[in-house]
């Protein structure tokens, strides 16, 4: 429990904000269907002003948002954005390093170098805590690979964070955590809940699936949008009702 | 005295190493943090468990370790430093489980060559919580007789609460919800008859104390002592009802009565409530250092350093004493990584360290930081740097922090010379290229290296055609 603290301690304090004052959600889950909206806005009538954000941003990208095709337009809807945030790609990178003024020599030195230290860190999955001890034989390949392959989580996330799964079925990033990317519950094996909870779990996800609030079939939309421009996709669970809290 | 009232036999296996291990402490506990379900069984813990054993030379070539059985020489006898932890002296196999304790008995010999103090953090100053001011400044050892204060009378535990760091209930800001709600089933919820009892002493305190006042001042004597029975409901409720508009008052009740370690009191933001409801909250500022970071688990210094100062100098038998402690070389054992904003992790005496913050070698991008960029295979044992540690401390889940700056070059260079990788002493001074001396045979040589030559004509000031 010890060990928990530190990390353990702000959710503790964003959980208990939580039950005293309803904070704004990160995302909404009305926003992938105005997004959606405004898709179909687009194609049919220009008089209906979408109000999105993203609707905007995707008319004044390159892509033309008013083609025919639906699925081009999901995918615009997908990859807006990309072109400014995401990390370089190998000729943007190129072309900073001839800016700078080094030449092909050195650029082709350079990238050689990172892919020498890409394949040498591939080998290297650990990731180090500050503060972990390590030997000369964690340092070994057969260590190593130890660390490369998850296993199944063996604390009960529910129990420990004390919310309801019931009271979470619009928290489409929490449902998206205990679904597969083929749509299907995961098993209590890989979630790590215990059976009451396990039932919980599955019980929401089939309550948002059966909305029409999730996907059945792939992720949410709003998750592969933030996972493709990096972005965090957890948030916080709504906490249950404190007069609830009984064991 | 008590090894006479024992038969002799008993008495020699009291003396035994049999009975002088002691159990192994509880393993740091698998949290459940993101990324934590990738692991390892059997990678060295961050703190021992078992209690590490060594034999002397001779013993060892008969594989004698003081134990019920000799232990194999083949798997024994091959290591430099004789260093066994023992997880079960006797199993019903009859065999002894044994496995090689280097990894952490050569950590603490490494950590010992610091000669670092650990030192307790300092408490952040005034309403800036994330100040980290104080960190430069120099930190109080743990061992300060203000800090380490186990031996308190029952009674007294609530006046010395700045200066403990054992306590016997939770720190409540490092539990999760669902373990708060746990705790307060299982372990609060059965003391409501123990807290009304308490309350009820305090108002007899109280009282009594109020009534004394009383009389001394009108010059009667003195009231009997008030009996806590005799304080009746109406009383305790109206106690209560006081104590529920005044939130300082009442955490100290409940504090003291659970025993709670310290918190630090929250921000605006954190308590979640509206400002007009805050302000009326009052919060006394908490003095302990473990307030902020949780109460650790073992004592504060994890037995790993009893040293109480690095302030002192190292002396040099021949440039006499220096200003810095020699530095030390650190591993670099992950390099950095920019796209997935991932800073480098240095291992400092088999310790994991964060690089320094700030304007420091580690943090430039090209130049000498370049160095934490890349692995390159062709440097042999990896790459490593020369780093100066400046503090250590055990943080609240018993890993060791140790924080590192970057070496001075003139303390770096001393360190290699006693090192006898570098020549210092004797050495030719470097010469400047400013004023360095030119011999007619430099400027001949300049001259003739170049192909164009450098004396001027009338062609290189544009006058062509001439």
């Amino acid at each position: 429990m010890a060990s928990c603290r530190q990390w353990i301690s702000s959710a503790t304090r964003q959980c208990r904000s939580g039950l005293a004052q309803q904070q704004p959600r990160p995302f909404s889950t009305s926003a992938p269907v105005a997004a959606f909206r405004s898709i179909f806005a687009d194609n049919n009538d220009s008089s209906n002003a979408p109000t999105t954000s993203n609707a905007r941003r995707s008319r004044s990208g390159p892509r033309p948002s008013s083609s025919s095709n639906s699925n081009e337009a999901l995918y615009g809807l997908l990859t807006e954005g990309v072109e400014r945030g995401g990390p370089l790609s190998a000729e943007e990178q190129r072309q900073v390093m001839e800016q700078q003024g080094l030449g092909a020599r050195a650029y082709v030195k350079d990238l050689r170098a990172t892919a020498t230290t890409d394949n040498y860190l591939r080998q290297m999955p650990r990731r180090w805590r500050t503060g972990d001890v390590y030997a000369p034989r964690d340092m070994s390949p057969a260590e190593m690979r130890k660390w490369r392959q998850g296993r199944r989580p063996t604390k009960d996330i529910v129990d420990m964070l004390g919310f309801n799964p019931l009271d979470n079925y619009k928290n489409f990033s929490l449902i998206s955590e205990f679904m597969t990317t083929m749509g299907r519950i995961k098993h209590s094996t890989d979630t790590g809940l215990r059976p009451v909870n396990q039932r919980k779990m599955a019980k929401a996800i089939r309550r948002a699936v059966g909305m029409g609030l999730h996907p059945s079939v792939h992720r949410h939309p709003e998750i592969l949008r933030l996972s493709r421009h990096g972005l965090p996709t957890a948030s916080i669970p709504t906490p249950s009702d404190p007069s609830q809290n009984r064991l | 005295m008590a090894a006479k009232s024992v038969s002799p036999g008993g008495a020699l296996l009291r003396a035994s190493r049999m009975f002088a291990l002691p159990n192994p402490i509880p393993p740091p506990p698998h949290d459940g943090q993101a990324g934590a379900n990738f692991h390892s069984e059997t990678a060295t813990l961050a703190f021992p468990t078992h209690q590490v054993i060594t034999t002397l030379c001779a013993s060892r070539k008969q594989g004698d370790w003081g134990l019920k059985r000799p232990l194999p020489l083949k798997s024994t006898t091959k290591s430099t430093n004789p260093m066994l932890r023992v997880k079960a002296i006797d199993t019903i196999e009859q065999i002894t489980d044994y496995s090689s304790a280097t990894d952490h008995g050569i950590t603490l010999r490494k950590f010992q060559e610091l000669n670092m103090p650990l030192t307790a953090r300092r408490p952040a100053g005034g309403d800036h919580k994330d100040n980290t001011s104080t960190m430069g400044l120099p930190q109080k050892s743990v061992f300060e007789e203000s800090l380490d204060v186990t031996d308190i009378h029952p009674d007294k535990r609530a006046e010395a609460i700045d200066n403990r760091w054992k306590f016997t209930g939770p720190w409540l800001a490092g539990m999760t919800q669902g373990e708060f709600n746990k705790w307060l089933a299982r372990e609060v919820r059965p003391k409501r008859p123990e807290f009304r009892e308490y309350l009820k002493k305090k108002i007899a305190s109280e009282l009594h104390a109020a009534a004394a006042k009383e009389a001394l001042d009108k010059g009667r004597e003195q009231p009997p002592v008030m009996d806590p029975s005799s304080v009746t409901e109406d009383q305790l409720l109206d106690y209560l009802r006081k104590l529920r508009h005044d939130n300082q008052a009442l955490y100290n009740m409940v504090g003291q009565f659970l025993d709670l370690a310290p918190l630090t009191p929250p921000t605006v933001s954190q308590t979640g409530l509206p400002t007009s409801k805050v302000s009326q909250l009052k919060f006394t500022e908490m003095k302990n250092p473990y307030a902020e970071r949780g109460p650790p688990v073992t004592h504060p210094s994890a037995g790993i350093s009893y040293l109480r100062s690095s302030m002192y100098m190292e002396n040099h038998p021949i440039y006499g004493p220096q200003k810095q402690h020699s530095p030390v070389v650190a591993r670099i054992v992950r390099p950095r990584r920019q796209a997935q904003a991932m800073p480098a992790k240095l291992g400092v005496a088999g310790f994991i360290v964060d690089t320094p913050l700030g304007d420091t070698g580690s943090n430039y991008r090209s130049g000498s930081g370049a160095i934490f960029d890349r692995i390159d295979p062709n440097v042999e044992g990896g790459a490593k740097v020369w780093v100066q540690p400046k503090m250590a401390s055990v943080d609240s889940s018993g890993r060791v922090i140790l924080r590192v700056d970057d070496a001075s070059r003139e303390a770096t260079l001393v360190a290699q010379e006693l090192l006898g990788n570098a020549v210092c002493l004797g050495a030719k001074p470097a010469e400047d290229e400013m004023n360095k001396r030119e011999s007619a045979s430099d400027i001949r040589q300049k001259y003739r290296a170049a192909d164009t030559p450098t004396l001027s004509s009338a062609r290189d000031y544009g006058l062509r055609g001439i």
